[in-house]
C-alpha cells in the first residue's frame, strides 16, 4: 500500500505515504534476511528520493538504520550499494552518523567515503576521509583486501581539498606511489579460482607481461603493459598513474603547510642540480623527489610504448591518450624541478620529430608545444619550428577534427598573450585559427568569444573584420577543399580557363578562381586588402548557402561582429574608425549570399555605425564623399534598409559645425540636396505598379534629417516646409494606400506635421536640433528622441484633440 | 543535459546524417562505438557548475551521455571513457528497451561507474584490463 510504482515515479508521493513506505522498508531491513523484496523496496525508495528537487525528509532513525545496514558485515553487496546510493541522494544530510574511522574493509571504506565526500565538507569530512585512507595505506593490508578501491578516493580528496593531508602523509603516499609505478610485477597474474570459471585449477605458470604489439616486455610494468590476468600491484600501477597528474599538481610541489621544510628545500635543489646528469641512487631521495624521478621514467617509457603497433586496435586510442598524459606530466615535473628540463627537452624534440607527420598523433602536439613554451628558455632550445608547424600546418589539414579543434583553441586561450606579439608566428597565423570555428561552430563559438579580444588590435582589426564577414564563405570553401581532396586524381586536373566553372568543385581547380580560394583559405595574415576580388567566389559559394554547416557558421557571425566592434571601440583612433566605416559601407554590397545572414549582419553593422559616429562624429564630414554616395542611392533603401536608415540619421545628427569646424554651408547643402532627391524619388514620383513600397522608417528618417539640416541652414527651411506639406498628398494617393499599411502612413503624416510645425518656429527648431555638448539620454535612439521633442513642441503650437498630453 | 542535447542536434544536422527511425539490435558483446557522434564543449563558471568545466559527450542512438571534466583533465581519456561506458550501460540497463527499468536499478549503473570511473577518476585501462573489469562485473 502506498508504494510508488514505476509508472508514477514518486514525484507526487505525499509525506505520509513516504513515511509509511519508509517504515515498511525499515522493517524489511531489520528482518533476518535481506532478499529480493528488500532490494525492490530500496530501489523504489532511491527513485523517490532522487526524483524530487527538495530534500526529502526521511526520519532520522531511518537514516541511521540505513547507515547501520550499510556497514553491517552480513549485508549483501547489492543492498550496500543501494543504501549508499540513497544516502548520497540525500546529501547533505544532517542525520549522518557515518564515520570511516573503524572501517577495515576497503570496499566498504570506498562506499562510505563516497557518502561522506558528498556532504559538502561542513564538518571536515574530506580531511577525515583523507586521514583514514592514508592510515589504511600506511599499514600492510589484511589478506583479501586491496588498496585498489581506496586510491581513487584519495585522488578525490586531494582535488577537493589538498590541505587535508599533512606533509608527512603526502610523503607516505608519494613513496608508495613511486613503488607502485616502478616496481609492479612483470609477470602476468593468475585467474581467480572463486568464479568457478575454470573446472580445474591452472597449474601452468603465468608468463611475463607483453607490450601491446605482443613483444615480451623487457622493462617495468605500465598501463600499456598487457597480461591476461593481473596482480594487485599491477592494478595499483594503473591507478597510481591515473591519479598521478592530479597528485603532482596538488601535492607534488614544496610549499605545503609546514614552514620548516622550506629551510632545507634550497639546499636540496642545489644538491640535485649538481648531480642531475648522473643516475642518482633514488633511495637517497626524499619521497617527492623520488616520485618525480620514477614518474619521469614512467612517462619516458610510455612515450616509447606509444609507438608500437597494437594488436588490438582499440589500444591505439589509449596509446595516444597515454602519450598526451605523459608529456603533460613531464611538463609538470619540469615546472616543479627545473633540473629535468634538459632531459625532457631533448627527449620531446625527438618525439616531436617522430609524430609531427602523423595526423593520428596531432592532439599530442599541443602538450609538446606547451612544454616548449614553458621551458624553452631554460632548455635553450629553438622551438620555433615546432610552433610554426603547429600553427600553419595543423589547422589547415585537420580543422575538421572537432576534438582537436576544441583543444587547439583551448591552447590558444591559455597562451593568449603570445598572440598579442606582432611579429610572432602565433599572431601571424590567426586566419588559420578561424578555420576551426568555421567548421565546428556550435562548440567553438563561446571559446572564440573569449579568445577574439586577444587577437584584435589596430594592426589586425581590418583583416579580422573582413574575415568575420566572410566566415560562412570560409566554411563553404573548406567544404569544397575537402571534397576536392577526396576526388580521384584523374578528376583533379586544372580546368579550362576559358570556360567558366559551373560548380564550386570545378571552380576549385579553375585558374581564375584558384587564387581567390587560396586567399580565403590562407594560413597567414596578410596586409593585402582587396575584398572585392572575392566577389565572384562569394557568388559561386552561394550555392552552398543552405548547407547546415554553413548556416551554423553564419549564425555565429553577428555575435562575433558585435564583440569585434565592442573591443575595437576601446582602442580605435579617428583614422581607423574612418577606415572601418568606409569598409562597412563597401562590404554591405559584398556579403555571402545567405538571406538571414545578410539581415543579421546589416542589423549589427547599422547599430555599430551609430557607435562609431558617436566615438568620432567628425567622420561624417571626413567621409562625406562615401556617405553622400551611399545615402544618395535609392536602391540602398530597399536592399540595406537598416544601414541606410542609420546613415541618414547619423547625417542629421552629426553634420554640424558643432562636431566639426570644417562643416561648411556648402557641405550641408550638398547633403541636403542628395537626400531631398532621394525622398523625392521615394514619395513624389509616380510609383510603378510593381514598386513594393519603401520602408516607412526610411521615409521618416529622411524627413527628420532634412528638417534638422534646414534648422541649421535656415534658408533651406522653405524648401523642406513645402516638401513636408506635400506629404499629405503622398499618403492619400491611391497608388500609395494600396501598397503601404494604414498605420505606417498615419505615422508618416503625423511626423511630417510635427516637423512642419517645428519649422514654423525656426529658433526653437534650432535649439531642439542643435546637438548638446553633453548628450542626454533623450538623444540616444534613432527615432525615439525626436518624437519626444517634437510632440512637446507641437503640443505648444497646436493643442488639438489628437495630441492630448498623457 | 540541455546543452548536450542542443550540441548533439547541431552536430547531427551539420553532418547531415539521416536518423534511422528503428532501434537497431544490440550485439551481445560490448562494442566500442567509434563512429557515434560526440564532441567537446565548455560551460562557463556558474552555469550550472560553480567552476568552469569541459563536457565530453557521446550520442548513441537515442541516448546521450555526458562526462563533466575539470579543465585540466585529459580529454582524450574522457572520450575513451565515454565510449567504453556507453555500450556497457546500454547493455546492462537495457536502455533501449521499453519500460522505465533503468530508473529502478541504480546499483547497476553505480556498479559500472564504480569500476570504470571510480569516484569520478578516469582510468588508463588497456583492452586487457578492460576485459578484466568486464569479468568482474
Amino acid at each position: 500500500a502506498g508504494a510508488p510504482t514505476a509508472a508514477s515515479p514518486g514525484r507526487e508521493i505525499q509525506e505520509e505515504e513516504l513515511r509509511r513506505f519508509a517504515s515498511r522498508v525499515a522493517s524489511l531491513l531489520q528482518g533476518p534476511e535481506l532478499g529480493p523484496e528488500a532490494v525492490d523496496c530500496l530501489q523504489r525508495l532511491h527513485l523517490t528520493v532522487a526524483a524530487t528537487k527538495y530534500p526529502r525528509r526521511l526520519d532520522g532513525k531511518f537514516v541511521e538504520l540505513l547507515q547501520t545496514v550499510l556497514c553491517s558485515s552480513k549485508c549483501p553487496e547489492q543492498v550496500q550499494v543501494l543504501c549508499a546510493a540513497i544516502l548520497r541522494e540525500m546529501s547533505p544530510c544532517n542525520d549522518l552518523i557515518l564515520s570511516c574511522d573503524q572501517i577495515q574493509d576497503t570496499k566498504l571504506l570506498s562506499l562510505v567515503s563516497s557518502i561522506l565526500l558528498a556532504q559538502g565538507n561542513k564538518k571536515g569530512e574530506v580531511a577525515a576521509v583523507g586521514q583514514r585512507i592514508v592510515k589504511v595505506l600506511e599499514r600492510r593490508l589484511p589478506e583479501g583486501q586491496s588498496a585498489r578501491y581506496i586510491l581513487p578516493v584519495l585522488s578525490n580528496v586531494i582535488s577537493l581539498s589538498p590541505e587535508s593531508l599533512t606533509e608527512e602523509q603526502v610523503n607516505v603516499v608519494s613513496k608508495k606511489m613511486a613503488d607502485w609505478l616502478r616496481y609492479a610485477s612483470t609477470q602476468q597474474g593468475v585467474a581467480q579460482p572463486s568464479g568457478g570459471f575454470f573446472s580445474s585449477p591452472r597449474t601452468k605458470q603465468p608468463g611475463p607481461v607483453t607490450e601491446v604489439d605482443g613483444a615480451i616486455a623487457t622493462d617495468f610494468f605500465t598501463v600499456l603493459s598487457v597480461g591476461q590476468y593481473h596482480t594487485q600491484d599491477q592494478w595499483l600501477n594503473v591507478q597510481a598513474f591515473s591519479m598521478l597528474r592530479s597528485w603532482l599538481l596538488c601535492c607534488g610541489d614544496k610549499g605545503l603547510k609546514t614552514p620548516k621544510s622550506d629551510d632545507r628545500s634550497g639546499m636540496d635543489k642545489s644538491v640535485m642540480s649538481t648531480v642531475s646528469t648522473l643516475p642518482t641512487s633514488s633511495r637517497l631521495l626524499p619521497p617527492k623527489e623520488r616520485l618525480r624521478e620514477k614518474a619521469f621514467e614512467y612517462c619516458q617509457r610510455l612515450v616509447e610504448q606509444s609507438h608500437r603497433r597494437p594488436l588490438k586496435k582499440d589500444d591505439a586510442d589509449l596509446q595516444k591518450a597515454c602519450l598526451i598524459e605523459a608529456v603533460t606530466i613531464m611538463d609538470i615535473i619540469c615546472k616543479q624541478d627545473s633540473s629535468y628540463v634538459h632531459r625532457a627537452a631533448s627527449f620531446l624534440k625527438v618525439l616531436h620529430g617522430r609524430i609531427c607527420g602523423d595526423a593520428t598523433y596531432a592532439r599530442a602536439l599541443l602538450p609538446i608545444a606547451q612544454f616548449f613554451l614553458n621551458h624553452s628558455k631554460v632548455a635553450a632550445v629553438d622551438s620555433d619550428a615546432i610552433y610554426r608547424h603547429l600553427l600553419t600546418d595543423i589547422p589547415a589539414q585537420l580543422f575538421h577534427n572537432a576534438s582537436l579543434a576544441f583543444e587547439f583553441v583551448q591552447f590558444c586561450k591559455a597562451n593568449s598573450q603570445l598572440f598579442t606579439e606582432t611579429s610572432s608566428v602565433f599572431r601571424q597565423s590567426f586566419p588559420n585559427l578561424f578555420k576551426f570555428l568555421a567548421w565546428n561552430s556550435p562548440p567553438l563559438i563561446s571559446e572564440f568569444v573569449d579568445f577574439l579580444p586577444s587577437l584584435l588590435d589596430a594592426g589586425t582589426a581590418i583583416e579580422i573584420f573582413h574575415l568575420l564577414l566572410d566566415l560562412p564563405c570560409l566554411t563553404a570553401a573548406l567544404d569544397v577543399q575537402l571534397r576536392s581532396a577526396a576526388l580521384p586524381t584523374s578528376e583533379k586536373a586544372a580546368s579550362d580557363p576559358a570556360v567558366p566553372p559551373s560548380t564550386c568543385l570545378e571552380a576549385f581547380r579553375h585558374p581564375l578562381y584558384r587564387s581567390m580560394f587560396q586567399h580565403l583559405l590562407r594560413a597567414k595574415s596578410t596586409s593585402e586588402d582587396a575584398p572585392e576580388r572575392l566577389i565572384p567566389l562569394r557568388q559561386l559559394l552561394g550555392s552552398l548557402a543552405s548547407s547546415p554547416r554553413v548556416v551554423q557558421c553564419a549564425e555565429t557571425v553577428p555575435v562575433l561582429l558585435e564583440l569585434f566592434f565592442k573591443v575595437v571601440a576601446e582602442f580605435a583612433d579617428g583614422p581607423l574608425i574612418n577606415q572601418l566605416v568606409v569598409l562597412l559601407l563597401q562590404r554591405s554590397d559584398q556579403l555571402c549570399e545567405i538571406p538571414a545572414f545578410k539581415d543579421d549582419v546589416y542589423r549589427v553593422l547599422s547599430s555599430q555605425l551609430v557607435v562609431l559616429c558617436k566615438l568620432h562624429p567628425a567622420l561624417i564630414v571626413e567621409l562625406s564623399t562615401e556617405i553622400l554616395e551611399f545615402s544618395g542611392a535609392v536602391s540602398n533603401i530597399q536592399n540595406k534598409e537598416a544601414i541606410f536608415t542609420h546613415v541618414v540619421w547619423a547625417v542629421g545628427e552629426y553634420l554640424s559645425v558643432c562636431y566639426d569646424r570644417r562643416c561648411t554651408v556648402e557641405q550641408v547643402l550638398r547633403f541636403f540636396e542628395a537626400l531631398e532627391a532621394v525622398l523625392f524619388e521615394v514619395t513624389q514620383l509616380r510609383p510603378l505598379p510593381t514598386t513594393p513600397g519603401y520602408p516607412p522608417r526610411a521615409i521618416s528618417v529622411l524627413m527628420a534629417t532634412l528638417t534638422k539640416l534646414a534648422a541649421r541652414s535656415q534658408d533651406l527651411i522653405p524648401r523642406v516646409s513645402m516638401f513636408l506639406s506635400k506629404m499629405r498628398t503622398f499618403v492619400q494617393s491611391p497608388a500609395v494606400t494600396s501598397v503601404y499599411q494604414e498605420e505606417d502612413l498615419e505615422e508618416i503624416l503625423i511626423r511630417a506635421t510635427e516637423l512642419l510645425n517645428l519649422l514654423k518656429m525656426p529658433s526653437v527648431a534650432q535649439v531642439v536640433f542643435t546637438p548638446p555638448v553633453a548628450s542626454t539620454r533623450f538623444q540616444r535612439e534613432v527615432n525615439d528622441s525626436l518624437p519626444c521633442a517634437l510632440r512637446m513642441v507641437t503640443r505648444l503650437l497646436e493643442p488639438t484633440p489628437g495630441f492630448m498630453p498623457g | 543535459s540541455r546543452q548536450v542535447a542542443s550540441q548533439c542536434r547541431l552536430l547531427q544536422s551539420s553532418s547531415a546524417r539521416p536518423l534511422s527511425p528503428q532501434l537497431p539490435q544490440l550485439p551481445d558483446d560490448p562494442i566500442p562505438l567509434q563512429d557515434a557522434p560526440g564532441g567537446l564543449f565548455q560551460l562557463p563558471p556558474g552555469d550550472p557548475f560553480p567552476e568552469r568545466v569541459t563536457v565530453a559527450w557521446l550520442s548513441v542512438v537515442a541516448i546521450a551521455l555526458a562526462l563533466v571534466c575539470d579543465p585540466q583533465e585529459n580529454l582524450s581519456l574522457a572520450e575513451i571513457t565515454l565510449r567504453r561506458l556507453a555500450p556497457r550501460l546500454l547493455h546492462s540497463l537495457h536502455l533501449l528497451g521499453p519500460g522505465a527499468d533503468v530508473l529502478l536499478r541504480p546499483e547497476v549503473a553505480d556498479g559500472l561507474l564504480d569500476r570504470l570511473l571510480p569516484h569520478g577518476e578516469m582510468l588508463f585501462l588497456n583492452q586487457h584490463f578492460l576485459q578484466a573489469v568486464d569479468r568482474e562485473l
